[in-house]
């Protein structure tokens, strides 16, 4: 699995196709995110902002091998392990650019009332569930199940969007956790929503690896 | 390695592509795939290979270690050769250092060791195939299972020669060899079953020791001066001018692809050609 994943990260990284969602991650938090404002509240736009961005991502990763190469590494590790591989790595790129806003919104916002560790924690723990939820969405919009980019992007920029609204997504349940903490100056911390992102994550990445030797 | 009752469709509603697929794919054994464009030869290869699953039917005792060259390979892949092949190698469980040796071993043997450090996509059409095949014996010890859906397309002579050779390396070493040519000569009885698709339904074929004509050898008849020059290209056999018959002179028998280079040989010596023929009598 390593070997896989040094593979696609290479593919992502020398291809700059990591270039596009980076900027649009760097450019709504340009955006919406000033020094001195609340910092619950900017840990929470950081962490919506990723949404898309991972789900842009993801899509990106499962999508970056022509036909042949991805056959030919299908049949040397397995179509499941594959796919694996590609919508890991699509994750990780902004897991990390994510965790890294967190150390960075942490430093520079207003912490009145709420600890730099408590703060932080709250932050890693939304960041992780709304980059799992988005990876969700990116898995589910993209192959096996949906090959007409046409399609493909709608249903990504959809998908994302409801993942930010819907009662019941676990992105939206960390953000309502970071809004109201930063409301009431008291940092919460979801829990709940990282465990159910993580199952999100883990049920919908079964699902679209048993498909793709299936469906293609 | 067993297919039994295999059979695949593109989503759930879709037409069959290949159905009721029965093939028995023993170690230490070429297995030829044979059958006309669009009958389905490409899907059984990928379910050989395991790159789709069947939708009907399982695929039992498959070898450790699979290995596919694809027809086309493309070149838009962000690494050069050596980079590509390493990555490959560590998927396949070679350390670095060794996928890295391996790696410009093979593309060496394929003469293409020049191109090691060449990214990918400036790469021509034929050099990127022996990176695709380069890929596919990489595995130390070697693949299984090799399948190779027409991997000789796009490759220099040298090369196909080259291919021949390892896949004969590979089954010899154990392994089961899966092919698809367009030319009907390539390992040309060498195979232990041959199977037909035919409008997706496989059949086994013959695999006699010759599943194919040999290549036609050509006559020439020809008659000189001075004595017949040495080491004549693809060493014809020579009939001897009958004394009695003034119009049978020397008669060379040679294969059709070292035809050319006799004739260009003999003519260069100052020989003149009576006649050209192929061994059946037919003129060419």
């Amino acid at each position: 699995m390593t070997a896989l994943l040094r593979y696609q990260s290479g593919l992502l990284l020398r291809s700059q196709r990591w270039l596009a969602p980076l900027l649009l991650y760097a450019a709504v938090l340009a955006v919406g995110v000033r020094a001195g404002e609340p910092v619950l509240g900017a840990l929470g736009f950081s962490a919506a902002a990723l949404v898309p961005v991972t789900a842009w991502c993801v899509r990106i990763c499962v999508t970056q091998e022509p036909p042949a190469a991805r056959d030919v590494v299908a049949a040397a590790a397995g179509r499941g392990r594959a796919h694996l591989a590609a919508l890991v790595t699509g994750a990780a790129l902004p897991g990390f650019l994510g965790a890294v806003a967190v150390l960075g919104l942490t430093a520079i916002g207003d912490r009145r009332g709420v600890g730099a560790p408590a703060a932080t924690g709250a932050g890693l723990l939304a960041t992780a569930a709304c980059v799992l939820t988005g990876a969700s969405v990116g898995a589910l919009a993209a192959r096996p199940f949906l090959k007409a980019t046409g399609w493909s992007v709608t249903a990504l920029v959809t998908g994302a969007l409801l993942a930010l609204v819907t009662t019941g997504s676990p992105a939206k349940h960390a953000l309502t956790a970071l809004v109201t903490g930063s409301r009431t100056t008291t940092a919460q911390l979801p829990w709940l929503a990282c465990a159910g992102a993580v199952v999100l994550a883990a049920a919908t990445a079964a699902l679209a690896c048993r498909a793709t030797a299936r469906l293609e | 390695m067993r297919l039994e009752r295999v059979g695949r469709r593109y989503g759930p509603r879709g037409p069959w592509v290949l159905r009721g697929a029965d093939l028995d794919l023993p170690g230490s054994s070429l297995v030829r795939v044979v059958g006309t464009n669009g009958t389905g030869k490409s899907t059984l290869l990928r379910l050989v290979a395991g790159i789709d699953a069947p939708s009907e039917g399982r695929i039992t005792g498959r070898p450790p270690r699979t290995a596919y060259v694809p027809e086309r390979f493309p070149a838009a892949l962000p690494f050069t050769a050596t980079d590509y092949l390493v990555h490959l190698g560590r998927v396949q469980g070679l350390g670095r250092a060794t996928a890295r040796a391996r790696a410009g071993e093979w593309l060496e043997r394929f003469g293409a060791g020049e191109h090691a450090r060449t990214e990918l996509a400036e790469l021509s059409k034929g050099t990127s195939q022996k990176v695709a095949v380069a890929q596919a014996l990489l595995a130390d010890p070697g693949p299984g299972l090799l399948v190779l859906d027409e991997a000789w397309t796009g490759l220099d002579a040298a090369a196909r020669g080259e291919l021949d050779r390892a896949v004969r390396e590979r089954v010899a070493a154990g392994a089961t060899a899966v092919f698809v040519d367009h030319d009907p000569r390539r390992l040309a009885g060498e195979a232990d079953a041959v199977y037909g698709v035919e409008s997706g339904a496989v059949r086994a074929v013959a695999a006699t020791p010759r599943d194919v004509p040999p290549e036609p050898r050509v006559r020439i008849s020809a008659s000189g001066g001075k004595p017949l020059p040495e080491g004549l290209p693809g060493a014809p056999t020579t009939e001897p001018p009958d004394p009695d018959d003034p119009t049978r002179p020397l008669v060379l028998t040679v294969d059709a692809a070292h035809s050319d280079a006799l004739l260009g040989a003999l003519l260069a010596a100052s020989w003149h050609i009576h006649h050209l023929g192929t061994e059946e009598g037919v003129r060419v």
